[in-house]
């Protein structure tokens, strides 16, 4: 797998937004963010309202992702670009989804909402209407996807990354700097994980460092390449796009998002956490 | 870089924080135990209402990053210590900002660019 395969650039953008069987879609943390402006011909996906089930604590369901995606005239042959702000943060979470109910050709743009901001590339506030589809989606792909006993069984067995900020791995906070310190469970994180903050495998525009870069930078922090990863954060976000990284930049093999993150292991009974810088 | 001015309380808004923080950050809903950093980024006295913030801790990492709000507004929720602003806008213009931040107190910034 090379980057053309995963990515492409805002160029690539404007020149095939207007392709048939090209579309595009913004997913922001901000999910008021598109109705401000967005790049012309992009639907919006809601990352809460849209992906997540309203009353447990899981997705919405294949039968619900089959739904969400015909309602926005998305089909099975098409190639989706998905962008959004803050490193495409929601966007690589988002890619990671629509990976795990067998979506074939999907891509990020490269930097995301903020890079074409900064560049001061056009956007629009018209929402373009594209015409119902009937979407299939296939079960979800269970090499891509963590749960809690599997994390717990890989402590000194695989690697886990922790991809939250320095703070956070340590305990000192519970949540990234840009939201309220509101939660209940316990601090700090799960033993002998490496501490990789996610945005690190991100230049200050948002893009992706170089493959390169990124291998150093994992490998620096102890990150073993001949082992399976899982990767992790505070609800399975952030390490979506660390594990956009290592599976989809780097060709990993078994890369493994936990989603359920230190709001979930963080509130477990019994568990092992540990404290500070790490070991 | 920045006109620095800092008061130690702002108005409060009793509005419950969502789950994504939205431009300009999430708002306050009880600063007692936070420890916020906001302010707003302006350009020859105007607000910029296009543009990122970002928060960087102690040793330069990255930690946090918002949109700008309507108003050139951000805020952080950080822990107590030193941190440093990063403004990044439109035009290749980036500034940077330290500021320091204490538990139960709003401590409030400018940033000219």
């Amino acid at each position: 797998m090379s980057r053309s395969d995963v990515l492409v650039d805002a160029d690539w953008v404007e020149a095939h937004r207007d392709d048939p069987g090209v579309v595009l879609v913004e997913v922001d943390e901000d999910t008021s963010a598109y109705d401000k402006g967005h790049i012309r011909g992009a639907v919006k996906i809601d990352w809460k309202k849209d992906l997540q089930d309203p009353v447990r604590r899981d997705f919405v369901d294949r039968a619900g992702f089959e739904a969400l995606l015909s309602e926005r005239g998305i089909s099975n042959d098409d190639t989706v670009i998905l962008y959004g702000g803050n490193n495409n943060w929601f966007a690589a979470y988002a890619y990671w989804y629509f990976k795990l109910y067998g979506h074939q050709n999907v891509k990020l743009l490269d930097g995301g909402r903020k890079k074409w901001e900064l560049d001061s590339r056009e956007l629009v506030t018209e929402v373009p209407q594209r015409a119902a589809t009937s979407y299939k989606a296939q079960e979800q792909d269970s090499s891509i996807r963590a749960f809690r006993d599997e994390v717990v069984a890989a402590i000194g067995n695989k690697n886990l990354i922790d991809v939250r900020s320095p703070d956070e791995f340590a305990g000192r906070l519970l949540a990234p700097a840009h939201l309220p310190q509101e939660q209940a469970q316990r601090g700090g994180h799960v033993p002998t994980a490496r501490n990789v903050p996610w945005s690190k495998a991100a230049e200050d525009d948002g893009t992706f460092k170089s493959d390169d870069a990124l291998r150093e930078l994992y490998s620096g922090a102890g990150v073993d390449f001949g082992t399976d990863t899982i990767a992790y954060c505070r609800i399975g976000e952030r390490s979506a796009h660390t594990w956009f990284v290592m599976h989809e930049l780097l060709g990993q093999p078994n890369v493994k998002n936990y989603d359920g993150s230190w709001t979930e292991y963080g509130s477990l009974v019994g568990v092992p956490i540990e404290l500070g810088e790490g070991s | 870089m920045s006109g620095e001015t800092q008061t130690a309380a702002a108005a409060i808004q009793a509005v419950a924080a969502g789950c994504g923080a939205p431009a300009g950050g999430a708002p306050v809903a009880d600063a007692g135990n936070q420890a916020i950093v906001q302010g707003k980024v302006t350009k020859g006295g105007a607000p910029v209402p296009v543009g990122y913030a970002r928060l960087l801790n102690a040793g330069g990492d990255f930690v946090a990053e918002v949109p700008l709000g309507e108003d050139g507004g951000f805020r952080f929720f950080a822990a107590p210590g030193n941190w440093t602003v990063r403004v990044l806008a439109p035009g290749g213009i980036s500034a940077d900002l330290g500021v320091s931040a204490a538990t139960g107190e709003i401590s409030e910034f400018e940033v000219a660019v």
